[in-house]
Parts: C-alpha cells; structure tokens; sequence
C-alpha cells in the first residue's frame, strides 16, 4: 500500500460529510495538487437536520469552496444571523433579555470600554453600548446591502438555514463542480490496515471501497471512530444536563419580518430556540429529562409557539435525544471524526457547523502528505480539539452559573460542583479583571474573550471596580450611537433583501 | 422626465435613495455643475472649464469626467474612481425648490422618476421609523445648502470676470496613445495673461470680494487635464 494520502473516504452525507467533501476537494484543488474525494452515503438514513445556525466563519468557508451568496441563500432558504439573544435567563422576568452580537466591540481596552459605559452610557444594555449591531438586529435589519460584495457586510454576520437543503447544496457543488465521487450505499464492513487504522470499507453492493484517509461523519452512530476503532466517549453532562429535544417548523406569513438573530428563550428546565427563515420558523425545546417528563416539556414548546405565533396551524413536533460529550480523540490512525460522531453539546451556541468548520480547516491547512506522519498531526488535531470541546462546555455553562431563577434545574445548574475548575477559576478572576485574551490566548478561539463579555456583561455581572474611562472609548461608543443611526436608515429589512432574492416570493419588486 | 416633489417626512417616511455609483444611475455624464466656493475641493482631482448656460449670456463652471458625451472616466463600472464627488453629483437626486418670487430659505425637493430612488432592498432611507431624518439626509441638507449658497454667490464672481474681461476661450485637442483625435469645444478658462495685467487696486478689489481665490483655484485645475487624458488612454488600453 502507498504511504502517500491520495484517496480520502468520508462516511455519512449530512452537512459534516458534504462540508468535508467540498472543504477538502477544493482546498487541494487551489494548491494545485487535487485528491481523490469519496463520499458514501447510506441511501436511506435520515440527517438529525437540526444544525440550523451557523457561525460568521461560513462565509468564508463557502467563498473558499466557490459557492455564491445569493446562490447559497435561495438555495437553502437562508436568512442572515447577526448573533444571539437570550430571553428570561437572568431571573425570567418579562424585561430580563440580552444580545450576544457577533461583531465585537470597538477596538480599545475593554477596561475602558467597561468604566466608559457605565460613566455615560448605563442606559443602554452593554450590547447596544459596544455595537450598533444591536439596534440592527433591534429593527429586523439585514447586515448588508445588496450592492456590496459577496461576504461582505456593515456588521458581521453569520447565517440560518435549512440544514436538509444546505446538505443537497453542498452535494450537488461536490459531485458536478468540485469533482468528488458519491457513492449511495451501506457500509457494512471495516477491514483493519494492521496498523491501528483503516484499509477499507466493504459496502453492501459497491464492494470493497480502499483509501488512505478515512473520515468519519456518520454522526451518532459513529461507525468508524466509535463502533470500530472503539474510542472512548467522555460524557459531560454532568456539567450541561440537557439531554433531550423537541423540534418543530412553524410555517409563516409570506411578509412577516424576519429576525436578525437566534432567540434563546429559557423555560423552567431547559430552553426554546427560535429561527428564523424566509419560509417557516425553526422552533425547538431543549430540556433536561432528569427535570421535567417529555409531554410537560412539549407543552412548554406548544405555548411557546401559541404565544409568538398566535395564528399558526397545529404542526408535528419531533422528539429526540442526545448525549452530551466528545471522543477522548477526534484522530485515531488514519481515520478522522467530524461532526456528531466527534462529539455533541446542545446546541445554544451553535457550536455544532462551526466545529466542523474548524476541524476541516485544521485537517485542510495541515493535511497528512504520508501515512508515516500522521501520529504527529493526529497528536495536535487531538490536543487542539479537546481543548476546544472544554471550552465550549466551560461556555455553554458560563450561562447557567450567571443566572439567577430558582427553579430546581437552574439551582442544580449553579451547583459548585457541576461547574468545570477553571471556568469557577475563571469567574474568580472576572471579578477584578475583565475577560481578556490573556484568558483565551489561542489562535481561533472558539469563544473569543469578547464573546464572553456579552455573556458576563449582558447577565449583570458586577463590572470590575476601579477602572477609568479613557477619552478615546467615550468617543468610540458615542460613534457607536451615530453608526446605529447610520446603519438604520442604510440597511434593509431581512425580508425585503430575502424576498428579492427569490422570484417566487413576488413580494418585493425584483429589479 | 422629471417629477418634482416637497420632501415630506410623512409621505416619504419609507422612501430610500440609492448612494452607490453605476452608468444606470446617472452617472454615466462627462460634466456636472461645480460652484466656485467648491473649486478648492474640485481642482484636485478634476479639470475646472467654464462655459456659457445654454441659451444665456452668463458664464458656469464645469467640473469635468470625460471627453464626450455620456463618458465618465471617473466611473468604473459600480465604483467611483476618485475621492470626492462633486455638490451637484453628491445630492442627486435631490435638489432646492423655491418660489419663484421668494428669496427666502429653500425646500428639499426631489425628483421620484430620478433612477436613484429605490426600492426597500437598496438605498438609504431619509426618515427613520419616528419620522426623524437620518444621517445621511441631514448631510444632503447640509450639501443643498453648501452648493445653493455657493450657486447665489457665483453671480457676483461671473459680474467680476466679465468686467475684467478675465475669460478666454478654449478649446483643446488631445491625440490619444491609439491614435485618434478629441476635441474640446465650446469652453472658457482663466485668461492668465489679463490676469497678471491687473495692477494692485483690481487685484486688492478681486481679493476683497473673495474671487482671487477660486479664479487660482480654477486655473490650478487645469493640470488635472493631463490627468483626464491619462486615464482615457489607460480605458482605452484596457486597463
């Protein structure tokens, strides 16, 4: 067998295998040196299509593997995500609301920022007060105006889609344009290389399919990481306790607005996610069956529903479950876990697309050239990896711990000994000194320290004492004021910028 | 056509003005009208030529983008190729109304067939939700106002170069790198040789009045020809 990666086989077709196809076949297509890209797919198995939010770094990762915008919106169903807003986690009560925007604030010392805003802004939410992104995603705004280049916008901004038609979108430009293989079929065999890793596939009716990298996107089942090669799964629920879901799609009016951003509604054991499309809104209870039974948890959904969409029809829900943790390692011989069969966490901060974004970029900009060096790069990928799941935990828990509901779950949430040591360290630490990225010194942190000032900030905890206000970050967050006003009269309604992209909407005048 | 309308923040609540540039929007004009309190900011980047108003014995300056008509050199494709749009450009398509008896403040009109009106997907809108004007309306007030003062003022500048008898005609030829030949007819300049014959009570006079200024301002200008004609062979090449 050959020593040199030429032929790369990726299990599963969701969007963590189609992604993968087109990350990796176009990447190596612009360094001049293409790879032989396979993808097989199990003609009857449904994607889990929940992923329905994704992070701002999509836009490059399409521009990268040549997909238009406007193609990638009407082909999806798209709509623009400007960041997430968090109803009732503070204490429930009916004002209890805050942003956690994608671009950050203004490029000056946060400790400035910080003793600046309470000085002369503290009527404004520290959001509104770091970006006039807030009063866009306030007014239903999109972040762009069609004239401006692809991927380019005022604000940065990131995307909600139809997972089902994102993944059809990104097979078809990896078949017809990109020149990757599909093959439809079962895997129902694993034949060992003799040395740790994988030689080839045996599928049910297209025989033996060899390679000499192999990547697993087969999601929970797992079948080449998990069921094969036997990598242990660390489960972390005893830190996030959410373990089931509810999903529904609500259909909407043709002109009803369109929000700039997910809406993260907490309920008595769990939360309510809300998205946003063209065509029908996404909305979805997480909960924690250890608080609250299954038919209690819907009728939270349904009321929910009945509460921001009095005059929608009675939909289905569909109900799953889902562990909450990751591989104790992502790269074991030559195989390579991306996407759910990596690992799962709820999915508050839309982690889940933009950890396979991640983890293709690190696979792409560091790919195995022989099998002979893979230990080394499967060394880093799995020290990279599992210190990204522990921060995203560390972040996804940093918003139970700030908050202040007594219901059972929440109190258990705040429990000294759910919290993970160095997120507790950390909080420590937040008490006299902002986040900063001397707390996050990576390249590509997951969740940036600006990330975590929005969650700190925007859940009330105390601000540091004895900062001073510098002149200049008065002046950069009065200019945040001008710019919100600015961006107002600019921007255009997401439903109107959407509608125009889509001849069949017929309601905004297509020029 | 043309269709003039009072700005009106409850009948225009929702309108939204397109501020990109593109052939399609009307910029696709070899000239626009520049005032000479604007020739300080023009000459650095455009020729400044003076011409008879159509039908009129009195004089207006030009800021010029091309050598024919209908071309702009200074448009490239949706972009405006140079750092400064001219007053008479910049507040398109909005204009100030006034009776004709009245010599009081003007009214923002605008023009609803211009092609910059637009649609809600593109543009900018003039009022927001509350009925308060938005930034960028409050700066198209602040440049009508600039350009209808500077437009008020200019007739005493033109009475000024009259009576000195300080416009020359002036036509140019350009032989461009292909070969062919352009033509500029029709237009006046400063006549630098009057100009350096004035003696030192016209000049002091010229100076008071505040037109010795915008008349160096003006003929500072004319270097920029060379720089017209630059980018006309550089279109030409292609590039």
């Amino acid at each position: 067998m050959s020593s040199v990666v030429e032929r790369v086989i990726i299990v599963g077709g969701g969007t963590a295998g189609w992604l993968a196809a087109c990350v990796l076949a176009s990447a190596r297509h612009a360094a001049g040196r293409p790879l032989d890209v396979v993808l097989i797919e199990a003609p009857d198995i449904p994607t889990i299509g929940v992923g329905e939010g994704t992070w701002p770094t999509m836009r490059a990762t399409l521009a990268a593997i040549g997909i238009g915008e406007a193609e990638f919106l009407a082909a999806c169903d798209g709509a623009f995500k400007q960041g997430s807003r968090f109803d009732g986690w503070v204490d429930g009560s009916a004002a209890d609301r805050y942003l956690h925007p994608f671009t950050p604030p203004p490029a000056a010392p946060i400790g400035e920022l910080l003793a600046a805003w309470q000085a002369t802004a503290s009527d404004r939410s520290f959001a509104a007060a770091m970006t006039a992104q807030a009063h866009v995603c306030d007014l239903d705004l999109a972040p762009r105006q069609r004239t401006m280049p692809d991927y380019q916008g005022a604000a940065n901004y990131a995307y909600h889609l139809d997972a089902g038609k994102f993944a059809a979108l990104l097979s078809t430009h990896a078949t017809q344009r990109l020149g990757v293989r599909h093959i439809s079929d079962h895997v129902v065999g694993v034949i060992d290389d003799g040395r740790g890793g994988i030689a080839s596939l045996s599928t049910r009716q297209s025989g033996e399919v060899a390679g000499d990298l192999f990547i697993d996107c087969s999601g929970h089942a797992a079948l080449l990481i998990g069921n094969h090669l036997g990598v242990e799964w660390i489960d972390r629920s005893h830190t996030l306790f959410n373990d089931r879901a509810l999903a529904a799609q609500v259909p909407v009016a043709p002109e009803s607005l369109i929000a700039s951003q997910t809406v993260s509604t907490a309920h008595a054991a769990g939360w309510i996610w809300d998205i946003g499309l063209p065509r029908r809104r996404g909305i979805g209870c997480v909960y924690a069956s250890r608080f609250v039974d299954d038919d209690a948890a819907e009728a939270t959904l349904r009321a929910y529903i009945a509460r921001v969409l009095p005059d929608a029809p009675e939909v289905p829900v569909r109900r799953l479950t889902f562990p909450t943790g990751h591989r104790a390692r992502f790269w074991e011989g030559n195989c390579v876990a991306i996407g759910l069969s990596a690992g799962f966490i709820e999915p508050l901060e839309a982690s889940a697309i933009v950890m396979i974004e991640l983890s293709l970029r690190a696979l792409a900009e560091n790919f195995p050239a022989s099998r002979d060096a893979m230990p080394i790069h499967a060394g880093r990928f799995n020290e990279l990896f599992r210190y990204r799941w522990d921060r995203i935990v560390e972040f996804l828990k940093l918003h139970y711990v700030l908050s202040r509901r007594d219901e059972p779950y929440w109190q258990a949430q705040r429990e000294a000994t759910s919290v993970p040591p160095r997120l507790a360290e950390m909080l420590r630490l937040w008490r006299d000194q902002p986040p900063s990225a001397w707390d996050f010194p990576r390249v590509d942190e997951i969740f940036s320290a600006e990330s975590h000032q929005y969650i700190l900030y925007g859940m009330g905890y105390p601000v540091p004492a004895g900062l001073t206000p510098g002149e200049r970050a008065g002046a950069l967050l009065a200019e945040n004021g001008h710019r919100a006003r600015a961006l107002a009269a600019a921007l255009p309604r997401n439903r109107d910028y959407l509608d125009a992209l889509r001849p069949d909407a017929g309601a905004a005048a297509a020029r | 056509m043309t269709r003039h309308a009072v700005l009106d923040k409850n009948v225009h609540r929702e309108l939204r003005v397109r501020t990109d540039a593109g052939a399609e929007l009307g910029d696709d004009i070899m000239a626009t009208l520049t005032v000479p309190s604007e020739f300080r900011r023009v000459q650095a980047h455009f020729p400044i030529l003076f011409r008879r108003e159509t039908g009129r014995a009195d004089f207006a300056a030009m800021a010029l983008f091309g050598f024919e008509s209908g071309e702009n050199l200074f448009l490239d494709g949706d972009r405006w190729d140079a750092r400064y749009r001219p007053l008479s450009l910049a507040i398109q398509p909005f204009l100030i109304g006034r009776p004709a008896s009245d010599d009081g403040p003007g009214q923002v009109h605008i023009d609803l067939d211009h092609p910059r009106i637009a649609d809600a997907v593109d543009g900018v809108r003039l009022f927001d939700a509350d009925g308060m004007a938005t930034p960028y309306l409050d700066e198209i007030a602040g440049r009508l106002g600039d350009l209808d003062e500077g437009y008020r003022e200019s007739r005493a500048f033109y009475d000024a170069l009259s009576a000195y008898d300080l416009l020359e005609p002036f036509s140019l030829e350009v032989t461009l790198d292909d070969g062919s030949l352009h033509s500029l007819v029709g237009f006046h300049i400063i006549d630098e040789a009057r100009l350096r014959a004035l003696d030192a009570e016209a000049l002091g006079a010229l100076h008071a009045a505040g037109h010795l200024m915008p008349i160096f301002m003006a003929m500072a200008s004319l270097s920029q020809l060379s720089v017209l004609v630059e980018r006309k062979n550089r279109r030409l090449a292609g590039g």
